[in-house]
């Protein structure tokens, strides 16, 4: 039976709301095996690679690399050889309008069918029914017959009254075979049973395998194959998973073989420059800080805070304990935490699409690092309720892991509010961009000795400016200005750490 | 901004400059502070260039029993420099291969004497007397250790020598004192009799090799008799007196006091730790026995500092230098770090002649546990190739747990059994049973079939016994 099937964005997780094709893997016009790479796909978060679900040749392409699709979106149409291109145009005209594919009109035979099956709604009752001979159509009452889940599941599908159906496992339980059965008795055709079958491939557990026994040789090829150790046979010494049982399934997957080479890139005329194509991590920073500027209406608030009790503090903190190096960026986390606490309008993410407020009750602060590559920005949780030292500690340990390149997902995903420090540089004072779904950022400039009057006098006095970035959409002028004064406050202030409450109301 | 790095390593031995490379390859900005040359003692002191002086003393005892396999070598003439100059030119291509592994990746070298001002700061006094300052978020000291002072014995470089001295004579003694018998001192013992010096050995314990085998300590202490080397444990060298160009030792053992009269005398009764000058006290670095204290990362009780190999404590080994400079550098760079291997299980190579080799604990200690323990033994004069070497003298001796089949500890004596000690190191890394060992496949003819045997001999199986 030819089929045209389809290519749809993923949903990668809860919050994924859309996807961006970043580039196409394979050509038009391309056979593909299961579990070869197809595209890659980028998200807020990451860029990832979707995967063939199944064999199959690509067709026709309908989006192309940068274009930004909802989850479930079509990217592309796979169908065999025979498939001709009217076919393939009437069915990528079907999705377009909307409308349940006209497959009876457009194709008589062979039929069309949409996969995977759960986006086939019952209106769009494939052709096949015709080979569904007349004596066992009808409609199953559900509550009066016994049988598989799967074989009701698919007998509704069919159109089948199963009660006309004799079922042959226990206590007369029909099953697909008994379907099957009674469809070819009846002079019909169906294929339930190669279908039943693709679904019985091996299992595909995901639940944590570390407990399982295995030989080091075998765990690691395990996870670079993506196969969960649950899933193995244990045949190797002291009831291990051994090499051999990973391979197993591996072939019996049909994901050992190599993925097919990729496509080459044309080779550049030589030019006055060179041509770097933007790294995945470079496309992200892009699309998201193009996104934000384009989307987020930024207003920044700009004030100048002393230093003089801050650095007193610190100093003493580190001069008395050997255990902690204290830096002006840890105490300005703090501060911030406190401060959002303090103005819980600010503490919040914008959701885009739902047109809702996130409100946080942890102060989530994530810190502009910057490397060679591009810029990340790791998570401290939880600031509010994290003494200095314990701020300090993990900073220094994220912002080392950063450069080292071993944060994990949730390391950089979600926050509500960002610092980004260019003191280092000399910078006195500059505008950030707000990191969405994140609606605020303070852009950190250098601490530098300044003129300034101090109770009458000019004197010298360690400052620091401070610029605030913030959506407009969600937080006003005034809410962004309120922060700012509890900002400084706790800066000016330090002692107030020890005494406000940590916790929003 | 050059003057700041996210690791900065105080010493470029074997802990330090792997860490080094490590950091490099993570992609952090690192410097490496050393003040006299890359490679530290190991490769320019210690292990590499005594390997280097031992090749010329094993063909040495190669050539005077050449007879036996037809060879007439007739009078064989030695210059003593000329072995030296060889094991220096050796430790040059290493030294400089290290620094070209640093610049591949990219790694700061700094040139000078490394110390700390502050948390996170660091002075470097250069050779010409200038000092420098840098930033790094983590520091890790690898300064190494040097040998130990002994009551009474002040080594005047002259004749009373350490290591140094031992690997660069100006001529061959005649008679030779050392004392200690620990790697350093068995090794050197070992090199000068093979050389032609009268030997004596001198060892506080009562045992030489005192941290082996009482076994495999026993048949070293035979052989070494048998070359004619004279050997008192239980011992002490009270003081020894520079008289001329002969040194007076004041030995003392259990039957009184006696004194020896040798040309040189060669202190090796350990190391001690290089921790002056580093500014430690004023950060208040806590320290346990003369090291430095850290947890199994290497981490002080200092913010961002760390401390590697012998400074922060035994068994002072370069290859447990380089595995604590690895797993400190990875710990701090956030990637997941296994359970530390236990002290007992670094392996320990003496280059003696017979060899020793060994990891785990000694059988004496593995029945003072209280645990259940099975132990093989085979001898290599049933092993075909040591017999074909003309190698006979030596042993493998295994312990196992009786109950979960661990492998407690595997010791060696003989023929190269420091290249073959690392299979006993790889069971025991993952976690193998004697089951899972009987089942390997040793080659044969090789001197590893008596590793196999002596497993297999734990369960009474061996099959050349």
């Amino acid at each position: 039976m030819s089929t045209i099937r389809t290519l749809e964005i993923p949903k990668w997780g809860l919050s994924m709301e859309e996807g961006t094709l970043a580039q196409w893997l394979i050509k038009e016009g391309s056979a593909f095996s299961q579990g070869q790479d197809i595209c890659e796909i980028e998200t807020s978060k990451i860029t990832n690679v979707l995967e063939a679900p199944w064999d199959g040749v690509l067709r026709r392409v309908l989006a192309q690399p940068g274009d930004t699709l909802p989850v479930g979106a079509v990217l592309a149409l796979v169908a065999d050889e025979q498939v001709s291109d009217s076919e393939l145009d009437a069915f990528a005209a079907s999705l377009n309008s909307g409308a349940p594919q006209p497959a009876a009109e457009t194709a008589p035979s062979p039929a069309v069918t949409t996969s995977p099956e759960p986006s086939a709604p019952a209106a769009a009752k494939p052709a096949a029914q015709d080979a569904i001979p007349a004596a066992l159509r009808g409609e199953t009452d559900e509550t009066q017959v016994n049988a598989t889940s799967h074989a009701l599941r698919l007998a509704k599908k069919q159109g089948i009254d199963l009660s006309k159906v004799s079922g042959s496992g226990r206590d007369g339980r029909i099953s697909v075979a008994d379907l099957q059965a009674a469809i070819t008795a009846g002079g019909g055709s169906a294929e339930l049973q190669a279908r039943a079958a693709v679904k019985a491939k091996p299992r595909h557990t995901t639940q944590d395998d570390s407990q399982i026994p295995a030989t080091p040789i075998a765990r690691r090829l395990a996870s670079q194959l993506g196969i969960n150790l649950h899933d193995c046979r244990r045949s190797g010494s002291a009831g291990r998973v051994s090499r051999a049982d990973v391979e197993a399934l591996a072939a019996l997957r049909g994901r050992g073989e190599q993925s097919a080479a990729r496509t080459a890139e044309a080779v550049e005329e030589r030019a006055a420059y060179d041509s770097q194509p933007l790294s995945a991590m470079r496309r992200t920073i892009a699309s998201r800080l193009q996104e934000s500027k384009r989307n987020a209406p930024h207003f920044r608030l700009i004030s100048e805070v002393d230093l003089t009790r801050i650095q007193a503090l610190r100093r003493e903190v580190n001069s008395a304990l050997p255990s902690l190096k204290v830096t002006l960026n840890d105490l300005l986390v703090k501060a911030c935490a406190q401060a959002l606490m303090s103005v819980p309008e600010m503490n919040v993410q914008y959701d885009e699409a739902s047109q809702t407020i996130r409100r946080f009750h942890t102060a989530d602060i994530a810190i502009a690092v910057a490397l060679p590559g591009g810029l990340y920005t790791p998570i401290l949780r939880e600031a509010n309720l994290k003494t200095v030292g314990a701020i300090s500690r993990q900073l220094h340990e994220l912002v080392t892991r950063t450069k080292a390149g071993t944060l994990k997902a949730e390391d950089f995903q979600g926050g509500t509010f960002c610092i980004s420090n260019l003191g280092m540089f000399g910078i006195r004072q500059f505008d950030a961009i707000i990191n969405p779904p994140q609606c605020a950022i303070l852009a950190v400039g250098a601490a530098e000795s300044r003129a300034v009057v101090h109770e009458g006098q000019i004197v010298a006095r360690e400052r620091l400016t401070l610029s605030l970035s913030c959506d407009h959409r969600v937080i006003d002028g005034a809410v962004g200005a309120t922060f700012m004064q509890h900002l400084q406050r706790a800066i000016e202030t330090p002692s107030l750490m020890l005494v406000e409450e940590a916790r929003s109301e | 901004m050059n003057n700041s790095f996210d690791v900065l390593i105080i010493g470029g031995g074997p802990g330090g400059y792997v860490a080094a490379i490590r950091a490099g390859q993570l992609g952090l900005r690192t410097a490496l502070v050393e003040k006299t040359h890359l490679g530290g003692i190991c490769l320019n002191w210690g292990c590499i260039p005594t390997k280097a002086m031992l090749h010329g003393a094993e063909v040495g005892h190669a050539m005077r029993h050449a007879d036996r396999l037809g060879f007439s070598v007739g009078e064989i003439a030695f210059e003593i420099r000329r072995l030296v100059e060889y094991s220096r030119s050796v430790s040059q291509r290493l030294t400089d291969g290290v620094a070209f592994l640093l610049k591949k990746h990219n790694v700061t070298v700094i040139n000078g004497e490394g110390r700390l001002l502050e948390k996170g700061r660091v002075a470097v006094r250069g050779i010409d007397g200038g000092e420098q300052e840098f930033r790094a978020d983590h520091i890790i000291l690898a300064t190494g250790a040097r040998p130990r002072a002994l009551p009474g014995i002040d080594p005047d470089k002259s004749h009373i020598w350490t290591y140094f001295e031992a690997l660069n004579p100006a001529a061959l003694p005649r008679s030779l004192l050392v004392i200690g018998s620990g790697a350093i001192g068995a090794e050197f013992a070992s090199l000068y009799n093979d050389l032609g010096c009268d030997v004596t050995l001198v060892e506080l314990a009562d045992q030489i090799l005192p941290l082996e085998d009482r076994e495999v300590s026993a048949l070293v202490q035979q052989q070494f008799a048998k070359r004619g080397m004279q050997i008192f444990t239980g011992a002490q060298i009270r003081s020894a007196t520079v008289n001329g160009d002969r040194v007076s030792c004041l030995l003392k053992t259990a039957d009184g006091e006696q004194t020896l009269e040798v040309d040189r005398v060669l202190c090796a009764a350990g190391i001690q730790p290089n921790i002056e000058n580093l500014g430690l006290e004023a950060l208040g670095v806590e320290m346990a026995r003369g090291f430095i204290q850290v947890d199994d990362r290497g981490r002080t009780n200092v913010f961002g500092l760390y401390a590697i190999g012998d400074v922060a404590g035994a068994p002072c080994l370069a290859h447990k230098a380089s595995y604590e400079g690895v797993r400190c550098v990875e710990a701090l760079a956030g990637l997941p770090v296994a359970a530390p291997v236990s002290a007992d299980f670094i392996p320990r190579c003496t280059y003696t002649r017979p060899q020793v080799a060994s990891l785990g604990l000694t059988e004496a200690r593995a029945r003072a546990s209280g645990r259940e323990i099975r132990v093989g033994v085979f001898p290599y004069q049933a092993n075909g190739k040591a017999l074909a070497l003309g190698e006979p003298q030596g042993f493998v001796k295994t312990l196992f747990d009786a109950q979960s089949g661990e492998l407690l500890g595997a010791h060696m004596v003989g023929s190269d059994v420091t290249e073959q000690i690392q299979g006993f190191g790889i069971a025991h890394t993952l976690e193998a049973t004697e089951e899972s060992l009987h089942q390997a496949i040793f080659a044969h003819p090789t001197l590893s079939e008596a590793m196999h045997e002596a497993i297999l001999a734990a369960d009474g199986r061996a099959l050349h016994q």
